[in-house]
């Protein structure tokens, strides 16, 4: 029999999470829906899902500590989208710093939660397992640079920050996630695209050149991301955890 | 009635005017009582000398000898008259008759007949001749004068002017004082920043007025307070019905009337997250300035906007690094670039580092903005008069949040006509690091 995935919705607005569940039920996923904090905890305890929609604003438990308890129990695996009603970036920050994997802003459109949804259970199952357990909201060192994996900008030695499109992000996020392991640019091209695959067009090679640009690396003698000739790219340095940045 | 004189503009100066006039005014007369009192006890004092001394020398010359009475003469003489052993000069005949005239005849006007006249000039002249016991003629040639004021005087007065505008002077700089910084406090009321107080010690009156200034800031700034919070308020709680609507608007069979829904749901949902974004932005950023390379900054903007098929260009390096808020820069430029899409389909970035600031351009090819309207537009709720904008859905907030923001980076934003046309948004930087 053919794997459906679960969806569990846990957000406090009766008719929002039913209309959500009954869109997602009519796109081919499960879905579970569930009020508060307490009624996910006891269904948990049952049934594992695959995915949970966690909204933030709540009465009693919000989402955020809800998340966190689920980074810290036995559901740590099981991958998190927050709605937030505030599009502010310490929030969408703090969301990506308890461990939810992706953010979904109120007034959302329903097509566009099931595309997230599609793209984060696509990223949590087709990749190559990491060979660097990478969490959200922490620094990752490489070469002389660090990455903040929240606010998904560069730190140089001195603290400067250097800011990052969206696409350069992603791409540099894949080679630290993967690091020293050569990929493919349609490995490359699949895990870039996350959330906005129809609206990027740019081939991985532009993108490539404009990392190494943004990283001072030189495109002769890359010292960080390394051409291998028919096969792809490698990122050649080892890349560190660091704790989250202060 | 109307005043011949212009009035003076300031206080201070209509103050020093009333004071230093009173003060003058004041000072002359008592001057002026106390010169006629020292010319009244001077005068009498005056003329009784005379009499005496004028019945005695008249006495001398009548018992002396004819042929000696020359040689007394020097020591008879005075300082207002002296005696001739002539006829004298002619004269007209007096009009009036002088004080110290009055003085001579009573002391020796029983003994010797006498006639008096005046010496035409410049000066009082005139002179008494009467006769002798032997009958020898005998002039008295009579200058009065007042005895000449010390020259210490003039000096004296002079102080005292100065003594008196100084004081004006100081009394009215002391009095306008509060009210000069009254009224800069004022200037500088923005209830958008951290209250200034006012200092509230001082006389009773100025520390009144300083108190009841700094409450008056303390309630504007929680009305807007109050203003911002039902703004942001009323904003929020529209997203979950909104949210609601948007996800019924999926299960519905697809339509025109769909996609009116639709787009006016996303108006709805754009309107309610700029007034979440503008009751914030007015309410002070609560981010954290870090360093910020620039120029990376402003080229992952516009590869954020080339990824999404956008015409957005940009021009320029600056080659700075700058402390600021990350997030409310972008916010401003994003604000700024999405107008110019907007109106104009496509935007050009130019950074450039000029006396010690940092320029980044936003500029369009659009419509523009005229001139007399160029002011209002970053107005919260404006829109610029004309269908087309109308048509275009904006929601009058995207330029005034971009200002707060601006502001309270430290920096300014001012919108001009571009060359050629369209509109050009610059926004200023410090290139200095800012402390904060």
């Amino acid at each position: 029999m053919e794997h459906v995935d679960h969806i569990l919705i846990v957000d406090d607005d009766r008719e929002i999470r039913e209309l959500v569940g009954n869109y997602l039920k009519k796109n081919g996923l499960r879905t579970t829906v569930v009020a508060d904090g307490r009624q996910m905890r006891s269904f948990l305890e049952s049934t594992p899902v695959d995915l949970i929609v966690l909204d933030i604003m709540m009465p009693g438990d919000d989402g955020l500590l809800l998340c966190r308890e689920l980074r810290a129990g036995k559901h740590k695996a099981t991958p998190v989208l927050m709605l937030t009603a505030r599009n502010d970036e310490t929030d969408r920050i703090i969301g990506l710093e308890m461990g939810a994997d992706d953010y979904l802003v109120k007034p959302f459109a329903a097509r566009e939660l099931l595309a997230r949804i599609n793209a984060v259970l696509r990223r949590t199952r087709m990749l190559p397992p990491n060979l660097v357990v990478t969490e959200s909201g922490r620094l990752l060192a490489f070469g002389r640079w660090r990455l903040d994996t929240s606010a998904r900008h560069l730190l140089d030695e001195d603290g400067t920050m250097v800011a990052l499109s969206g696409a350069e992000y992603r791409l540099l996020r894949v080679f630290l996630d993967h690091p020293q392991r050569v990929l493919n640019r349609d490995q490359l091209l699949n895990l870039t695209q996350g959330r906005d695959a129809d609206l990027f067009d740019r081939s991985i090679d532009l993108l490539v050149s404009r990392l190494r640009q943004r990283l001072l690396d030189d495109a002769r003698e890359p010292a960080y991301i390394k051409t291998v000739r028919s096969e792809g790219y490698v990122f050649s340095l080892p890349v560190e955890v660091l704790g989250a940045p202060s | 009635m109307k005043l011949a004189i212009r009035w003076p503009r300031t206080l201070a100066s209509r103050l020093s005017l009333i004071f230093l006039i009173g003060l003058i005014l004041a000072q002359a007369l008592s001057f002026g009582a106390q010169y006629y009192e020292r010319y009244e006890s001077a005068k009498n004092t005056m003329l009784g000398n005379l009499e005496t001394d004028v019945s005695t020398s008249i006495a001398i010359l009548d018992r002396l000898p004819a042929e000696e009475r020359v040689s007394w003469l020097k020591q008879l003489d005075r300082r207002n008259y002296r005696y001739l052993l002539n006829e004298g000069s002619p004269g007209t005949s007096m009009r009036d008759t002088p004080m110290a005239m009055t003085s001579i005849k009573d002391a020796i006007g029983k003994d010797y007949p006498m006639t008096v006249t005046d010496i035409p000039g410049p000066q009082k002249h005139f002179q008494v001749h009467l006769k002798l016991a032997d009958g020898s003629p005998v002039t008295i040639d009579v200058r009065p004068s007042m005895v000449p004021l010390s020259p210490w005087l003039p000096i004296v007065l002079l102080g005292q002017l100065a003594l008196m505008i100084l004081c004006t002077w100081l009394a009215v700089k002391i009095a306008i004082r509060p009210l000069t910084r009254l009224a800069q406090a004022v200037d500088n009321l923005d209830p958008n920043t951290h209250a200034v107080l006012l200092d509230e010690n001082g006389p009773t009156e100025v520390a009144h007025a300083a108190i009841a200034f700094n409450s008056m800031q303390a309630r504007i700034a929680a009305y807007l307070k109050e203003r911002m919070q039902l703004l942001a308020a009323i904003s929020h709680d529209l997203q979950t019905p909104i949210t609601r609507m948007k996800l019924r608007a999926e299960f519905m069979d697809d339509s025109s009337e769909k996609d009116k829904l639709w787009n006016d749901l996303g108006e709805m949902e754009h309107l309610v997250r700029e007034g979440v974004a503008y009751a914030r932005s007015v309410h002070g950023a609560t981010e954290e300035s870090r360093r910020t390379d620039l120029d990376s900054f402003l080229d992952s903007l516009v590869f954020d906007y080339q990824d999404m098929g956008k015409d957005v260009q940009l021009s320029g390096k600056s080659g700075a690094v700058i402390d600021t808020r990350p997030h409310a820069l972008r916010r401003v430029l994003v604000n700024l670039t999405d107008n110019a899409l907007k109106f104009a389909g496509a935007a050009e970035l130019w950074v450039e580092t000029k006396n010690g600031n940092l320029s980044v351009k936003v500029m369009d090819r659009g419509p523009g903005i005229a001139e007399k309207e160029l002011a209002h537009v970053m107005e919260p709720f404006y829109r610029v008069e004309n269908s087309r904008n109308r048509s275009t859905g904006g929601t009058g907030l995207g330029l005034a949040i971009a200002q707060q923001l601006a502001l309270a980076i430290g920096g300014s934003l001012t919108l001009s006509q571009r060359e050629g046309g369209g509109l050009c948004a610059e926004l200023k930087l410090p290139l200095r690091p800012v402390s904060q």
